[in-house]
């Protein structure tokens, strides 16, 4: 969940940038949307949905994780003109490296697990297993981490009030996602026609709403291909 | 008349699509960035 702050940061971001150049905001051109959806779903049903993980044998819910990233990966790499993607994506090659790696979860090192729970509970847990049913991680020690860098190794500085693990592809991923928000380009207030010279490249390699020289507006595209200016 | 209320309809329809596309758009980079991340906030305390 603590990824869900670097999307809203990139939001409050990117409307206080385009207030600040008087222009309207509008969010990033994203093409083929339904595939996230699709590809997120393995991962809400397992992760995110109590009661359904602990009818599932690891083995099926590491190859949706795996499964899963594949999809959203084939997504980032379908919106490629958007420099925020490529960020996100090489955060979540990254994630996904480490996680098919591992045996499919992520790896958490008993180091790292002791500095954020308790003894006696980080006793209890099992080498090799899951943390629990909303987790992606498995424990390990740190000489079984195949690729340890990549893995969920770092921490908040201790002044933070929220505690968790993080990998540096997850850095990836929130810096991608603030970018892709913060940085896209706007519309000026009152007017169709796009302000920015950066979207002007853009919309001769494959961009489709772009308005016209006349300031008319673009065909229609369908569904939530089509981008809301606020 | 008609053609005030007509305007009306098609502003309030405008808005509202822009909201859902927006609301779509933000509910796309969600699941996108819970989908390809794997910070571990759930551990057990």
């Amino acid at each position: 969940m603590i990824l869900l702050t670097a999307v809203l940061a990139g939001l409050f971001a990117g409307l206080l940038r385009a207030k600040w150049k008087k222009q309207s905001w509008r969010p990033p051109e994203l093409q083929h949307v339904w595939l996230v959806s699709v590809a997120f779903l393995p991962q809400l049903l397992v992760f995110y949905l109590p009661g359904w993980r602990a009818h599932l044998p690891d083995t099926l819910v590491a190859a949706s994780l795996v499964g899963s990233q594949v999809g959203l990966l084939v997504f980032c790499l379908l919106n490629r003109h958007q420099i925020g993607m490529m960020v996100l994506a090489v955060g979540l090659l990254l994630n996904l490296l480490v996680i098919t790696a591992n045996g499919g979860f992520m790896p958490l090192s008993t180091e790292t697990a002791a500095q954020l729970i308790p003894q006696h509970i980080l006793r209890s847990l099992e080498l090799g297993s899951p943390l629990g049913a909303g987790s992606k991680d498995i424990l390990l020690t740190p000489d079984a981490i195949v690729f340890p860098w990549l893995a969920d190794r770092f921490l908040p500085p201790g002044w933070f009030p929220y505690r968790f693990a993080f990998s540096i592809g997850d850095v990836f991923i929130a810096l991608g996602a603030f970018l892709l928000l913060s940085m896209q380009p706007n519309r000026q207030k009152g007017s169709d026609r796009n302000v920015s010279k950066s979207n002007d490249q853009t919309s001769g390699d494959g961009s489709e709403n772009a308005p016209g020289t006349d300031g008319s507006e673009p065909p229609a595209r369908s569904g939530a291909d089509q981008q809301p200016v606020l | 008349m008609k053609n005030a209320f007509a305007q009306l309809g098609t502003a309030l329809s405008k808005i509202q699509k822009h909201h859902i596309q927006l609301f779509l758009a933000l509910l796309t980079l969600a699941m996108l960035v819970l989908g390809a991340g794997a910070p571990d906030d759930s551990l057990p305390h």
